[in-house]
């Protein structure tokens, strides 16, 4: 092989993450969701990855593979595996030196974290066991809407006014928002305060840590842009789009770390 | 990592469950047990004559389902798992019960026994919030009424002479538990956190003279030992910790716990007890000294202090800072208490958690992301 490839996979809740890269920069990705053997999601996600580059005839081929994501102990031939925050916080800094903060939103937690102008971690806050503010949490709510994940982000959009709705727990929301329904509240407004209560505890997330921009978001939850919007609203602050898939940027940060490892000198 | 050779099973066994082999043992050759929480209850006081003490502890609690009727949702689980566990009568074997009103969740945990069980013996140490000499002068007094009173209910005989013996014993006792713990500073350690918490929390909750012979076991295989291969040495900081295997987890990401300052931890608690006159002042003396507890006004400082001495002593690279979510001491106490080890250089990680082993994954992210920020 001409090129030395390297790779990260993140093994998520809900789905799994796999980005290959050379010293060109990214070849190529996948978004994978989770099996329940996590093993199996990082294989999946691995395979469709290295399945666009034919040169590298396979996953066990990589050069150096950094598992990341509660699955990181479960990724097959991986030479080793660092924190999801970690690897969040060097894959923004890839794609954006300048940012500071994150908020990564995923399927079952929150992390805020804040970074060295390095992209190492300076400081970090995760949300507790309870998934409420979570990418668990959406998709609940838009399961009352009979609507996927992006139409419910549009509904929000549309939104003239916000009804409040809590975000303590799911299950109480979900059956406050099965109420403000039926009592003929209009949909997009109830689904704009729902944006609305998980930037509420997102911003007390970041609080504990301090919020320096620039701003970004990483993870699935990124790609809703109801949420974004009322996060941005919330912070008073601008919220920095990544050039990067946010939903890869995990993935990708464990790559970064693989062609640092790769690169060193011996 | 370390080279995990067989520490003494009896360790595990008799921190697997409240009544263990060894106090059955004990009770039948005709010792009373008596139960305390809290580490401003002087521990020694209830080894005098017959009594032995034993921590209280909830060791496998799966839920608190009928203690949450008695005590709120938003009262530390440690109190609640208690409770749970008295009210299934795990704790039925017990002669006596001793509280110290060190908060408010320890206060309703006594109110709740007492109202629900009602104990033979029950009784509740005030505890003052400065420590001057107003405060010695006051705590003695407590510590005095608590002697006559176990004297009154099980003829223990509190003279003098018998609580000095009780004193020596129980310095020779910390004397042997501080030779393992003077290990943790060799670099590697030859005893992980782990074994060091499982070893320390037995000898809480075992007679004395029982368990030391396992104990000096260990010790020998202990400097026998070589030490492995770690990631970073850690300290870690809190309230009731009382399952090595929380530290188990936070070990699990290649860090090694060389130090502790956490109530049921060692520093400073195997201080020896300094013998001069009175021995129930020297005991009242000696329990605010090996007790560093936020519960106390005006002592930040020199609490901060204690964990940066702790930390040139020991060589930690950082520190975990834990407790049980709704303690309303070391909530109030972690936040200035993290900024100002930060302040210091030290690197620190705030948990909070619950009394029961939980959420084992989201600890062993945030210290694997702790150990990488410390570049370790």
């Amino acid at each position: 092989m001409e090129n030395k490839y390297y790779g990260g996979c993140d093994v998520g809740s809900t789905t799994g993450k796999a980005v290959i890269m050379c010293d060109s920069g990214i070849v190529a990705s996948a978004i994978v969701p989770s099996e329940i053997d996590p093993e199996e999601t990082a294989v999946r996600a691995l395979e469709e990855a290295c399945g666009t580059v034919p040169e590298l005839g396979g996953y066990k081929n990589l050069d150096y593979l950094i598992g990341t994501g509660y699955g990181r102990n479960e990724v097959p031939f991986a030479d080793e595996n660092i924190s999801e925050i970690s690897c969040h916080a060097i894959g923004a800094h890839h794609c954006n030196s300048e940012i500071k903060t994150i908020v990564d939103i995923g399927g079952q937690d929150v992390k805020g974290i804040s970074l060295n102008s390095d992209g190492s971690v300076l400081e970090f806050a995760m949300n507790d066991k309870c998934a409420a503010g979570t990418g668990r949490f959406l998709e609940a709510m838009s399961r009352i809407f009979r609507m996927e994940l992006d139409q419910f982000s549009d509904l929000s959009l549309k939104a003239k006014k916000v009804i409040p709705v809590t975000a303590q727990c799911s299950v109480f929301a979900e059956t406050e928002v099965v109420s403000l329904l039926a009592k003929r509240n209009p949909p997009d407004e109830i689904a704009a305060g729902i944006q609305a209560a998980v930037a509420k505890r997102c911003f007390t997330l970041l609080k504990r840590i301090g919020v320096r921009p620039l701003v970004t978001v990483t993870g699935g939850c990124a790609k809703n842009r109801g949420l974004i919007k009322a996060l941005a609203k919330i912070l008073a602050m601008e919220v920095t789009a990544l050039t990067v898939d946010p939903q890869i940027i995990g993935a990708l940060g464990a790559a970064v770390f693989a062609g640092r490892k790769l690169n060193a000198p011996k | 990592m370390i080279n995990q050779s067989k520490i003494a099973e009896i360790f595990d066994e008799v921190i697997a469950s409240p009544e263990n082999r060894l106090l059955e043992q004990d009770i039948d050759e005709g010792k009373i047990p008596i139960g305390y929480t809290c580490s401003y209850v002087p521990e020694v006081l209830l080894s005098v004559d017959r009594l032995v003490p034993v921590r209280m502890r909830a060791p496998g609690i799966a839920g608190t389902e009928i203690a949450d009727n008695y005590l709120s949702s938003v009262i530390c689980s440690y109190t609640r798992s208690i409770l749970e566990f008295a009210l299934d009568d795990r704790y039925d074997f017990l002669r006596g019960w001793v509280f110290a009103a060190s908060c408010d969740h320890m206060r309703r945990l006594y109110d709740n026994l007492v109202y629900i069980k009602k104990p033979a013996f029950a009784h509740i140490l005030d505890v003052p919030h400065k420590i001057n000499e107003a405060g010695l002068a006051w705590y003695t007094d407590e510590i005095q009424d608590l002697a006559d009173r176990l004297s009154k209910q099980f003829e223990a005989d509190m003279s003098d002479a018998a609580v000095s013996a009780a004193i020596r014993e129980r310095n020779d006792f910390t004397a042997l538990l501080s030779s393992i713990h003077e290990l943790r500073k060799i670099d590697p350690p030859p005893i992980t956190g782990t074994e060091f918490h499982r070893i320390l929390t037995a000898a809480q909750v075992s007679p004395m003279h029982m368990i030391i012979p396992h104990i000096r076991e260990t010790l020998d295989e202990l400097r026998q030992r070589e030490g492995g291969s770690y990631r970073a040495r850690l300290m870690m900081v809190g309230g009731e910790l009382d399952d090595p295997e929380y530290i188990k987890v936070v070990e699990s990401q290649g860090g090694v716990v060389v130090a502790d300052r956490f109530c049921t931890g060692s520093i400073p608690g195997l201080e020896p007890i300094e013998m001069k006159g009175d021995p129930i002042r020297t005991i009242a003396e000696h329990t605010f000294k090996k007790t560093i507890c936020p519960r106390m006004m005006a002592d930040f400082e020199s609490r901060v202090q204690a964990i940066i001495d702790v930390f040139r002593d020991y060589r930690v690279d950082g520190v975990i800072i834990e407790f049980v979510k709704f303690c309303d001491i070391w909530g109030v106490e972690s936040s200035p208490l993290v900024s100002a080890i930060r302040d210091a250089g030290i690197p620190v990680l705030k948990l909070e958690r619950e009394y029961r082993l939980s959420g084992e994954g989201q600890i062993r992210t945030r210290v694997q992301a702790f150990l990488e920020s410390m570049g370790k």
